[in-house]
């Protein structure tokens, strides 16, 4: 059963150049999306290691949309760094617990409103399948605590 | 009051955003400037505007920095409520000018602009910033975004009462203020005078600015500040929240009757602004612009028009040949409907909005030797190539001084302005050390 | 969860600006700054109708001396409007030199708040709460910058050998600063010089244009290089090595034969001056009294038969040697104009029947046409012209076909009304008997002067029809027995909606303006485009000329549809912005660079493999306390602050700053955190 999306959180990573100019843009047009939206300004996500997105997850933060410049990055090899770097999080999230689709990483320019629309409504329908990560993050810890016991109880 | 002797490279005249833009480019470059402004505080017509076309920002948030940022550079020198009365060659190249500061009757170093003497004075002025439909007291800062933040005293209004004096904490209130007269030295003038609206009785036709729910479009601009005076859009005559409002464009321009036969650049996107923001403020109005043509011409701007087609504004191309009024006081509206057949209707409504024209500010010949065209604007021999440049050597022109334009033309003409100004104080100037020794490493 | 912990001497200014109401209409500033005011280091927390007005600015310059804030904090517009102004201000507050301009953190509560939640005011008030906790959380640990100073080279390279490219050339040059101007085409004047005469005064255009080369060109400090391209970038603002790529001429000084060798070229193709109506050959000039004054050989087109050689080879040279070089150069003004229309085939019968021209064509057109009594087109006397507007204008997405690249043109072109009726006026004058017809939806004779050539055209028998934007003509051709080849069906509302069938021996097409391709240069100068594919301005009032780039201006129809006096106004406006930059012999660099924590470097040059930029950061041997180890060195005038290396390091011992991994992580449990629970109002 879906569940509202509204209470859930969703971290914005935009650059500068690129997905924060976006979100601006749709300002100045007045249009609308969902409120659970976070945006902090970023030069490039290159800057992230795996282990920053993990922290983001444990911090209860429901998803995480990495709106980067893509092609029109103005940083010589910061989209590849980027796209490479959220490539090596997905395996950590899955061994985790955590659903893969909570982190995605796009391209937004500084006047795709559609697009940025578009990400934060189809995130948000994601969440309101998959629910809150913190019961991932529990079930993780309950199946670690099995597992502990489990040995334990193997003498 | 201090009696000074200012000595500038440049002489801005005009603190709306034209002359602001021209002080702060040149400034920015290292060069002194002088920016001398016959009212209280800078910031011209546009401080007045509610939200600016075609990117619907705050007015004030584009304008307010501008003005701060002028009132901080150290490069400039800040004249307020100042005229220029005469106007000498310098020998040996610039020019000396005579300027008055007028008596504020508050000693500007002083005052912190906490506005106590306004608070305690007790006569009530309508509001020219509210195009005088709000009230001001006979002492005031000027208003609440002003530059700089200081009282002034409108002596012709004032009682002398005294309440103001008493009230003031840093005893900055002075009644016997003299007109005090200070020369300025300027290598260059740019004069970014600006421009005055199409008057409200221009035209007995519209109703010679007797009918109370006919305003003109700067009234609108007031009525849908932030800062306006009644915090929303009503109409004067009963206060009551207009259903049903109509835009008459061109009224001052692009008419013979009344002289101006030129377009005044602005009016089309000022009024389908004002309908974008009209239909936010009042969801359920019925708003109607008629036009002769609709001119959006700069970047962004058709695409703002169609936008509010497809909002539900009505246009209607039909030229408005006399507003009447009904005994509600409801401006009626006679128009020949050019797309119906011709078809000449009356048509009333709650409120009519005068999509008025700009006009010259000022007559810069007598004073500043600078001529000006039939428009009434100043001369610019070579407008397609030097589109700042007036007949008189040394002196510039930017801004609606130069023709009716809006603000983002202002702006880069300011730019240019400068540039001009820039490029004429380093040619008259005899050749600098700095600047041999870049000729002769060119030429080496 | 972490309670923000609090750091010591931080004392923390909070301001939430109402934005005249832009802000507070949605959001509940009062609630968002009583809200702040309970956490730990915030000392004031304020709002304000305005922010950024000068009664705003001094709040918070009294806050500095009166409370020793230490830190601010506002939440107003977009950072990108007013970032700027705040930090200016805590630089210029406090008794002595104020505070370090980079203790400011700025949070954006219009554009991703009140303007986009408008239907949910509780929800936007919360999420204002939050971000403005996040913005709490950095300010917290934000450390004094300052930004790095750099000679800058007092030179500037324009590009674009047009009226707007020649206008701010000569304009820096005048002001004392060097500028290096670089052509595509062989010849300076870009299509002004194709005009005959200029509205509104009717002044001659080439000659205009000419007295404004003669001037840059004259003066010293200016380098002109035709057929030269910029083709790589690398530096910064105030120290940018360009590379330039130049095109042999195939003709030098001394060569004086031109009318003799163009007569034997046997390569003949379309004139690109004349807009393909005539012809000329592989050695050719644009016009007479093109500059330079040396003709230039087409590379693509010249078989290098070697005939002109045989008239006479001196100063000819038929093979092309392109030859690059590197200018330093403090800043870029990008002037590459534009290019007209250029309908579909088929689009108003163009490319169909020869007798649909367009509008640049029917100016060469004239300028070809001699003296004679009637205008000729293939042969026939013109007795019907039909002026028709919009041709690649105001066109509607979803009603009108899309260019061949998916592109809609929806803009104005802002030139085409007034070229279109000083046409009209001209062909009037000149033939007397011919009947006109300007087809338009609306007439923008905006400019100074431009209402009386409307005025003069209607004066003089030009027939006007009106059609609605999407209900455009048709050019259809004309039944037989009928005098004229084509008919223009309009369905006009000057005459109540009715169709009209004009007739039509020349159709003209007032085609609109396209910026000129540059993909190369927006890609080598990292600048960007709008939707309408002109170069993007930062902001249309704040910075009208400026790119993102800092260093790169534009100047002219590069940045949109302008007319000459338009074009000319925005290259000098340019030309002020680039003396702003590099009158002064220095530039200030952001300091939102790399820094290595030298004792968690390990050297392992992890961080140097990644970055992509030639020597930002390097290993160096680097002796501390009598040791030598090899450390990670950054060079801040090469450094981007991309941050690469930050997530490259392996000991976590590098950080971009202003924007450190730390303080993300700060954000982060700001966002997390519950809102602060406000004292009960009773």
């Amino acid at each position: 059963m879906a569940t509202a999306s509204e209470d859930m959180k969703i971290l914005i990573l935009a650059t500068l150049s690129g997905g924060y100019a976006g979100a601006d843009a749709v300002g100045q047009l007045h249009a609308s999306y969902a409120p659970n939206t976070y945006i902090l300004p970023v030069v490039c996500p290159a800057m992230f290691p795996e282990d920053f997105y993990l922290r983001v997850f444990e911090r209860g933060i429901d998803a995480v949309l990495v709106m980067y410049s893509g092609t029109d990055c103005p940083y010589k090899g910061g989209a590849e760094r980027t796209a490479q770097l959220i490539n090596k999080v997905y395996p950590l999230m899955t061994e985790r617990g955590i659903d893969t689709r909570r982190l995605r990483l796009v391209a937004i320019c500084t006047v795709c409103t559609s697009a940025f629309m578009r990400e934060v409504a189809q995130m948000n329908q994601t969440l309101a399948e998959i629910g809150p990560v913190r019961n991932e993050l529990a079930a993780a810890v309950a199946a670690q605590a099995s597992l502990s016991s489990d040995e334990v109880g193997q003498p | 009051m201090t009696v000074k002797n200012v000595h500038v490279d440049v002489l801005v005249v005009g603190g709306g955003i034209a002359g602001m833009q021209s002080a702060l480019d040149l400034a920015d470059q290292g060069y002194r400037v002088a920016l001398v402004e016959k009212e209280p505080s800078i910031g011209g017509k546009m401080i007045m505007l509610s939200k600016v076309f075609p990117t619907l920002d705050c007015c004030s948030c584009i304008t307010t920095p501008k003005m701060s940022a002028v009132a901080h550079h150290d490069n400039i020198e800040l004249l307020t409520y100042c005229d220029v009365q005469a106007i000498g060659d310098r020998p040996g190249g610039g020019f000396v000018i005579d300027v008055v500061q007028k008596p504020r009757y508050v000693d500007i170093d002083t005052c912190t602009g906490c506005r106590q003497c306004e608070y305690v004075c007790p006569i009530d002025l309508p509001s020219q910033f509210d195009r005088e439909l709000g009230a001001v007291r006979a002492i005031r800062v000027p208003f609440s975004t002003a530059v700089p933040q200081k009282a002034f005293l409108d002596i012709d209004n004032c009682i002398l009462c005294g309440k103001c004096q008493q009230a003031c904490p840093v005893e900055a209130i002075d009644f016997a203020q003299q007109p005090e007269t200070f020369t300025v030295e300027a290598g260059a003038i740019i004069l970014a005078t600006g421009f005055e609206l199409t008057p409200a009785g221009a035209k007995a036709e519209y109703g010679a600015g007797e009918l109370l729910n006919v305003v003109d479009a700067l009234v609108m601009e007031r009525l849908l500040a932030p800062t306006g005076p009644y915090g929303h859009v009503l109409r004067p005559s009963d206060g009551k929240e207009p259903d049903s409002i109509a835009y008459v464009q061109c009224a001052g321009s692009r008419d013979k009757t009344l002289g101006v036969e030129y377009c005044s650049r602005v009016c089309c996107m000022y009024a389908i602004k004002q309908a974008m923001l009209l239909s936010g403020a009042l969801p359920l109005a019925d708003i109607t612009i008629y036009y002769m043509d609709i001119r959006t011409f700069g970047k962004g701007h058709e695409q703002f028009y169609q936008n509010a087609k497809a909002m539900g504004i009505e246009f209607v191309k039909g030229k408005v040949a006399r507003i009447t009024e009904d005994e509600d006081k409801n401006p009626v509206v006679r128009v020949e409907l050019i797309e119906d057949g011709s078809k000449v209707v009356e048509r009333a409504h709650d409120l009519v909005v005068l999509s008025v024209g700009m006009l010259p500010g000022y007559n810069p010949k007598s004073l500043y030797g600078v001529p000006v065209a039939d428009d009434g604007f100043a001369a610019i021999p070579a407008p397609n190539i030097r589109p700042s440049v007036t007949p008189k050597p040394g002196i510039f022109v930017t801004g609606a001084a130069a023709g009716p334009m809006d603000i983002v033309d202002s702006i880069v003409l300011a730019g240019a302005a400068a540039a001009e100004a820039a490029a004429y104080l380093e040619e008259v100037r005899t050749p600098s050390p700095q600047r041999a020794a870049i000729e002769e490493a060119v030429h080496a | 969860m972490p309670e923000p912990r609090s750091n010591g001497d931080v004392r923390i200014g909070v301001y939430v600006c109402y934005c005249g109401g832009n802000i507070s209409d949605v959001v509940d500033c009062e609630q968002v700054a009583a809200a702040l005011r309970t956490l730990p280091n915030v000392v004031v927390a304020r709002t304000d109708m305005s922010m950024c007005s000068d009664a705003g600015q001094a709040l918070i310059e009294t806050d500095i001396l009166e409370h020793g804030i230490n830190r601010v904090v506002v939440g107003a517009c977009a950072p990108s409007l007013h970032e700027r102004t705040f930090r200016n201000t805590i630089a210029r507050a406090g008794l002595d030199a104020g505070l370090n301009p980079y203790l400011y953190h700025h949070v954006g509560l219009r554009e991703q708040v009140s303007w986009v939640h408008q239907g949910n005011p509780q929800k936007a008030t919360e999420k204002a709460i939050r971000l403005m906790m996040a913005g709490i959380a950095k300010a917290r640990m934000l450390e004094p910058l300052e930004p790095t100073v750099l000679d800058a080279e007092q030179h500037a390279l324009v590009i674009g050998g047009g009226v707007a490219g020649l206008r701010a050339a000569w304009d820096i040059a005048r002001r004392g600063i060097r500028v290096t101007l670089i052509e595509k085409s062989p010849f300076l004047g870009g299509h002004m010089a194709q005009l005959e005469t200029t509205f509104p005064a009717g002044e001659d255009a080439r000659a205009a244009l000419g007295d404004l080369i003669d001037q840059v060109v004259a003066h010293p400090l200016v380098t002109v290089h035709t057929r030269a391209e910029l083709t790589g970038v690398s530096g910064y603002v105030g120290n940018f090595q360009a590379q330039i790529t130049q095109q042999s001429r195939g003709v030098s000084q001394g060569f004086t034969h031109f009318a003799e060798a163009a007569e034997v070229c046997p390569v003949e193709v379309p004139d690109e001056f004349d807009y393909g109506m005539t012809t000329r050959k592989a050695i050719y000039r644009a016009y007479p009294g093109a500059y330079p004054d040396l003709p230039a050989i087409d590379w693509a087109h010249c078989d290098a038969c070697g005939k002109c050689l045989s008239v006479n080879g001196t100063g000819l040279d038929l093979e092309n040697k392109p030859a690059t070089f590197d200018l330093n150069v403090g800043a870029f003004v990008v002037a590459t104009g534009f290019r007209p229309y250029e309908p579909r085939r088929g689009e108003y019968g163009y490319d169909e029947h020869p007798e649909v021209i367009t509008l640049p064509q029917m100016i060469r057109l004239l300028a070809l046409a001699g003296d004679g009594p009637d205008l000729l087109w293939n042969g026939r006397t013109v007795k019907n012209v039909a002026l028709i507007h919009c041709v690649g204008s105001r066109e509607i997405p979803g009603v009108h076909e899309p260019q061949p690249d998916g592109q809609v043109n929806d803009y104005c072109s802002r030139v085409c009304c007034t070229a279109t009726l000083h046409l009209a006026t001209e062909l009037r004058e000149r033939y007397p008997h011919l009947n006109i017809f300007d087809i338009h939806e609306d007439i923008r004779t905006y400019g100074r002067g431009h209402e009386d050539i409307y005025t003069e055209a209607a004066a003089n028998r030009v027939g006007f029809l009106r059609f609605h934007g999407d209900e455009r003509p048709d050019v259809l051709p004309a039944p037989d027995g009928d005098s004229s080849p084509l008919l223009v069906r309009v369905k006009d509302y000057l005459t109540w909606g009715e169709e009209l069938d004009v007739p039509a021996d020349l159709v003209v097409l007032a085609t609109g303006i396209l910026p000129s391709p540059v993909d190369d240069i927006i890609s080598l100068l990292k600048i960007s485009a709008g939707t309408d594919r002109f170069l993007l301005e930062v902001h249309p009032k704040l910075q009208p000329v400026e790119t993102a780039v800092p260093g790169v201006v534009l100047a002219g129809t590069a940045q949109g549809p302008m007319n000459i006096q338009e074009a000319s106004a925005a290259a000098s406006a340019a030309a002020a912005k680039v003396a702003v930059l590099l009158g002064q012999g220095s530039v200030k660099l952001e300091p939102f660079v790399a820094r290595v924590n030298h004792a968690l470097c390990d050297g392992s040059g992890e961080c140097v493999a990644v970055c992509a930029y030639e020597d930002a950061i390097t290993l160096q041997t680097v002796s501390d306390n009598g040791q030598t180890a090899q450390k990670a060195v950054v060079t801040p005038a090469n450094c981007v602050g991309c941050g690469v290396c930050v997530s490259a390091c392996p000991n976590h011992a590098i950080d971009v700053q202003g924007w450190t991994l730390a303080q993300y992580d700060a954000m982060l449990d700001a966002l997390a955190a519950p809102l602060p629970v406000l004292e009960s109002a009773t």
